[in-house]
């Protein structure tokens, strides 16, 4: 969705999520309040990440 | 004026002893269809020069670091072919910073122009990578748009503002660093775990990448012992006039809006102080709350000031939105943009971030963590599991529109991600400068006189013509009526004769 600056108008939104704790108080940390994403192809990518890529992938300091 | 330095993140699928300094190289040289001619002019660059008034006799590596330049002096490669600076027509430069890949956008004077050349970046160097991967043989080149291997090292995404040099860089610094150290809330890009402190919580989310990464508040040294402000002194502009604040705390974005908003609202704050209105705030441990603000895992990010009074990171960046309205309200679209977004992300942070998905990085990002997490059972404070999920975060960050993860989001019919450019937008940026900037006259005498063009740099090109050596000195070119005269001259030259004796009559103090 593409919009420009002249637009100002946020006309879509993703969707409201539930669940999780993000009540604020003292009771630990809290999480965003979070749903699957409602991608199926997303999802199913992330499965097939290599949980060892970034134990392998390794670069030098930058500025 | 303003613009986005942003070094990506190179790895070769299934090649272990990967050459990561050649391997830049030679994807750099994928962008060309001949022969590379080393033409960027270094003569100008000194980055021991620091704003303070001093020079430092060299910048400090790292141990780690410091055992790898040894090896590179012993390749026998020239460093102007290692680095294989390029000018492209669009007026960004695209050479090997180093090890990373680096993109500089061209000098922008719109948030519009700026997140489009970003984007044409990528686009770019998606490009680079493919040629690469055709033409090395084996392994898929992969590039990532982010800040940390996740094992201590750091590479960046820098802003880079034109500043009055009238300003004394004291109130510079006074007035940026509880700006800075706060703007991670919406501008972070979001990191599982944590670096270089081996006190931490392993299986923290931290806000920003670079957050682990800052410990002292300012120094000219970029690569350790990195700064929250940045001295280096390097203005591309009329020294006498200006500064190029060189902001280096800053993570690389996926989101537009986050590039956008992170750039503006930085903008608007440089005017407050321009004006004289900057909040008058002064954290008790600028170094300390950085940090400490990205790994709260309570999400309330409190900070001490000097006066030991206990504030929020979101009170703070009221402080600035509150001022920036007063002074900026009503200039401009992008200005009302900046504004607005700004005040939405902070009155969502007070609360629920849900509607900041697709908006801010470190959001959408944990997000996707999350419900992965749920939909595998995966534990955060399992080592194997945070593996996981850190080369999710990692895939996040891949510029492959196949691959990445964040791309992929962006490209669903549900992904609600905010988009400020199109694919009009970012082809047009691939080719061609942001208008009424020096950019469009160096991208354009690039396309037009590049067999006469000898050498160049961000503020001069020099061509060679009839057997002598003439150069365009765009120190002064700095402002959009500057601009405009001298793009109409070279609109107008037939041949860079023509273009010296015009640019000679209308700016004749050259």
């Amino acid at each position: 969705m593409t919009r420009g600056f002249e637009l100002g108008e946020r006309t879509t939104r993703p969707r409201p999520m539930d669940g999780g704790d993000d009540g604020g108080d003292d009771q630990g940390p809290r999480r965003p309040k979070v749903e699957r994403p409602d991608t199926d192809d997303l999802l199913r990518r992330m499965r097939r990440v290599d949980p060892n890529q970034a134990r392998r992938y390794r670069q030098r300091t930058g500025q | 004026m303003f613009g986005l330095e942003t070094e990506y993140g190179i790895q070769v699928d299934g090649v272990d002893d990967l050459d990561v300094v050649v391997e830049s190289m030679e994807l750099i040289r994928c962008y060309l269809r001949e022969d590379f001619v080393a033409r960027w002019d270094y003569g100008l660059e000194n980055p021991r020069r620091d704003m303070r008034g001093f020079e430092v006799d060299g910048l400090l590596n790292d141990r780690d670091e410091t055992e790898h330049l040894q090896k590179d002096r012993a390749r026998k490669i020239p460093l102007k072919d290692l680095k294989s600076d390029l000018i492209l027509g669009n007026g960004a430069r695209l050479y090997n910073d180093h090890t990373h890949p680096e993109y500089s956008t061209a000098e922008c004077l719109t948030l519009a122009d700026l997140v489009a050349q970003d984007r044409a970046g990528e686009a770019i160097l998606r490009h680079c990578a493919r040629r690469r991967s055709a033409s090395r043989g084996r392994g898929v080149v992969r590039l990532y748009k982010n800040n940390t291997d996740f094992d201590g090292h750091s590479y960046g995404c820098h802003e880079n503002f034109l500043l009055p040099r009238s300003i004394p860089f004291d109130d510079v610094i006074a007035a940026l660093l509880p700006f800075l150290v706060t703007r991670q809330i919406y501008a972070g890009a979001g990191k599982v775990g944590v670096e270089a402190d081996s006190r931490a919580d392993p299986g923290l989310y931290q806000l920003a990448q670079r957050s682990d990464f800052f410990e002292v508040i300012a120094s000219v040294d970029t690569m350790t012992r990195r700064p929250l402000v940045n001295t280096r002194d390097e203005p591309h502009a009329d020294a006498a006039r200006y500064r190029r604040l060189h902001i280096i705390i800053g993570d690389a974005n996926l989101c537009e809006w986050a590039t956008a908003l992170k750039v503006g609202a930085l903008r608007l704050v440089l005017d407050l102080l321009v004006a004289g209105k900057a909040p008058r705030l002064v954290l008790a441990d600028p170094v300390g709350a950085v940090k400490a603000v990205s790994r709260d895992p309570r999400r309330r990010w409190e900070v001490e000031l000097e006066d030991r009074r206990r504030t929020t990171a979101i009170e703070i960046q009221r402080a600035y939105l509150e001022g920036a309205r007063e002074l900026a309200a009503g200039r401009d679209a992008e200005t009302d943009w900046v504004l607005g977004e700004w005040g939405f992300a902070l009155d969502a942070l007070g609360g629920d971030p849900a509607p900041l998905i697709g908006r801010c990085d470190w959001v959408t990002k944990k997000w996707l963590l999350d419900a992965f997490a749920e939909a595998e059972g995966l534990d955060w404070q399992d080592p194997g599991h945070r593996a996981w999920l850190q080369s999710q975060d990692l895939e996040y960050h891949n510029v492959d529109p196949g691959e990445g993860l964040f791309l992929l989001l962006e490209r669903s019919e549900e992904g609600g991600v905010y988009r400020l450019s199109d694919a009009a937008a970012v082809d047009r940026a691939l080719v061609q400068p942001p208008e009424r900037t020096r950019a469009r006259f160096r991208g354009r005498a690039v396309e037009k006189f590049g067999a006469a063009v000898r050498s160049l740099n961000w503020d001069s090109i020099e061509f060679q013509v009839d057997g002598r050596l003439a150069t365009v000195d765009l120190k002064c070119c700095v402002d959009a009526d500057s601009a405009a005269i001298f793009n109409d001259k070279l609109d107008r030259a037939g041949s860079v004769a023509e273009l010296l004796q015009a640019l000679s009559e209308a700016v004749p103090e050259r």
